[in-house]
């Protein structure tokens, strides 16, 4: 049988998760210096890692090429699937937010308001849930830009601590919800691997306990 | 205008040669396997009237099936599963049957998905309902059909069992608002521990809340069992669990103990399904194979209340996790030399398909041609007819 393979997504939560499997004792040296591989082994051979971007580490593991991944929440939200979230990691905190030009009411009047966001599906179904109708406008850049330039009432994205949205005239109106890394789980390997797989979540666990 | 006269849509694909070997293969093997258990085939149409699954909206959400109206303006639906039309078969034409019905199946079925996630929107599903019975013998044939329909395509396969009763139990003794516990069901069944906590947390003092706070995790081996029985003391939870302990333990004296997990956190359907749940695994695809339970209330959507149980068996899936075939050339190609060799050519190729080998006639206008084409598909052997034979 091949070993476990987790996808880690590209960036900050790849350092993280580094930096957690390390702590557990996990040798993860072949991330340190990358080179030209595509696949890292971790611990001489017993994990293998490989790193993707967010939308792709879930799409891995729903197909199960990799049996785990590491991905944030508002990856897992806005694409939605089929495989279980086992843990929250702790890092790579941040929330959902409505945010408006400040100063404006974004709830006065009658006019159905336009939406900018990166996460189309997040945006739909958090208004669904109110039972507002909004236009969507997909925007794959700065979403800030949007209500500047006109084209949208308000956004709805990712916020860490506000200053962007300060320094363009924004504010929040709503959170929408939490953000924070996930451990993913593919269903067939959950089953079939299971006391590899429960072994690390169980390690993972008490370390975010703490 | 874009065409699109060269391309199959998206979520379908054509399948070719070795593919459709190894398809045959599966689905051959299966039906052998429950024709033999006393099963009889049934085809229904691939479009039905969308009132037939309207009631289903709980467990076949109306966004994902493909809908068509006909002449008279009424809708229809490509079948999303090959379930529920055997229901209303049962409910009408085999109503004054013997019971139990023992049906089989062979679908193609269609479910409108998100794009380019590699899903299918077209899958051959072949499968088993068997009919007006609830007794435990029953819910062990269709596990132990399930086992063996997956034995037949890799050995390294594993079946995965849960009794509904446990959960629906444990969740009528929580006092909380159904919407909250809709949340906690999904969160059980994408096995959310982190959420899954926080939403119990207002319910912390519930001995219901603690157990399905465990839930998630209460899959593996026996010991399960004896976990969930200490969670929760509640008549109908424990009655659940006697009977998943007893169609375990049966399997395991059918020697499959190595192959049966067991995994209390089944969930997904949770309105559908009534007691036995089972899901199979095969070594090298990333999601369930086979999916069946115990559906005693679907019949009653129909008028007719009956138990069933049955299992539906993706041969798509388990046609890739088949061993190879390859594709074998043809054992002759048998090849007339001239016009009056004819008849002599088709003559001599009849008789060797009645030995059982496969044998091509050759259409080519020479014999180097002929000789050639054999080369190219690999024939086993070249065989020229000179003339006809006295």
């Amino acid at each position: 049988m091949r070993p476990l393979r987790i996808a880690l997504t590209k960036g900050r939560l790849e350092e993280k998760t580094i930096e957690m499997l390390s702590s557990l004792g996990y040798d993860c040296t072949s991330l340190e210096q990358k080179g030209r591989r595509l696949i890292f082994p971790i611990d001489g051979g017993k994990i293998e890692a490989v790193l993707a971007k967010a939308a792709d580490v879930v799409t891995y593991v729903e197909n199960g090429v990799c049996d785990l991944g590491v991905v944030g929440k508002d990856t897992i939200m806005e694409m939605g699937g089929t495989f279980y979230e086992v843990a929250d990691l702790g890092f790579g905190r941040c929330r959902f937010a409505l945010a408006a030009p400040k100063g404006t009411d974004f709830y006065a009047g009658y006019h159905t308001r336009r939406i900018a966001s990166k996460y189309v599906n997040v945006t739909r179904s958090w208004f669904g849930k109110k039972n507002m109708d909004v236009d969507v406008v997909k925007i794959e850049g700065s979403v800030e830009l949007a209500p500047v330039l006109g084209l949208a009432d308000a956004i709805v994205d990712i916020v860490e601590t506000g200053t962007t949205l300060k320094e363009n005239g924004l504010e929040i109106v709503e959170e929408v919800c939490p953000v924070s890394a996930r451990l993913i789980v593919n269903i067939a390997s959950m089953k079939l691997r299971k006391a590899e797989i429960d072994g690390l979540i169980r390690q993972i666990e008490e370390k975010t306990a703490r | 205008m874009a065409r699109y006269d060269r391309i199959t849509p998206d979520g379908t694909r054509d399948l070719l040669f070795e593919e459709c070997l190894r398809r045959e293969q599966v689905i051959s093997r299966v039906c052998g396997i429950v024709r033999s258990r006393g099963y009889e085939q049934v085809i229904t149409p691939t479009l039905e009237f969308y009132d037939v699954y309207s009631r289903a909206a709980d467990y076949l959400p109306q966004e994902t099936m493909y809908k068509l109206t006909d002449g008279r303006g009424r809708l229809m639906v490509l079948c999303p599963d090959g379930t529920v039309p055997i229901a209303r078969l049962a409910a009408t034409r085999l109503s004054e049957e013997t019971m139990p019905l023992r049906i089989w199946y062979q679908h193609r079925t269609y479910r409108m998905l998100p794009d380019l996630k590699a899903k299918r929107t077209e899958i051959d599903q072949i499968g088993i309902e068997l009919i007006g019975a609830s007794s435990l013998m029953s819910d062990l044939e269709a596990v132990d059909l399930a086992a063996q329909a997956l034995e037949s395509v890799q050995e390294n396969y594993r079946l995965e069992l849960c009794h509904i009763g446990f959960f629906h139990a444990v969740m009528d003794r929580l006092e909380a608002p159904a919407d909250v516990k809709e949340e906690i069901r999904l969160c059980i069944e994408q096995k959310n521990y982190a959420a899954l906590s926080d939403l119990l947390e207002p319910y912390a003092g519930q001995q219901a809340a603690s157990a399905l706070h465990r839930l998630p995790r209460l899959f593996g081996g026996p010991d399960v069992l004896e976990q969930a029985r200490g969670l929760i003391d509640d008549e109908a939870a424990h009655r659940s669990l006697d009977k998943l302990e007893r169609i375990y333990s049966m399997l395991c004296e059918l020697g499959l103990s190595s192959k049966i997990l067991l995994d209390l956190s089944l969930v997904n359907l949770a309105d559908y399904y009534t007691g036995i749940i089972f899901k199979g695994y095969l070594d090298g695809i990333g999601t369930d194979v086979l999916s069946g339970g115990r559906y005693d209330r679907l019949l009653s959507d129909f008028g007719v209340p009956m138990p069933a149980i049955g299992f539906a068996f993706d041969a798509d899936l388990a046609s890739q996790a088949a061993p190879a075939v390859g594709r074998p050339g043809p054992d002759a190609v048998v090849y007339a030399v001239s016009e009056e060799a004819a008849s002599a050519a088709a003559s001599e190729a009849r008789r060797l398909q009645r030995e059982g080998l496969t044998v091509i006639l050759g259409t080519q206008e020479t014999e180097a041609e002929a000789l050639a084409f054999a080369k190219a598909v690999g024939a086993g052997r070249f065989i020229p007819v000179w003339e006809e034979k006295a």
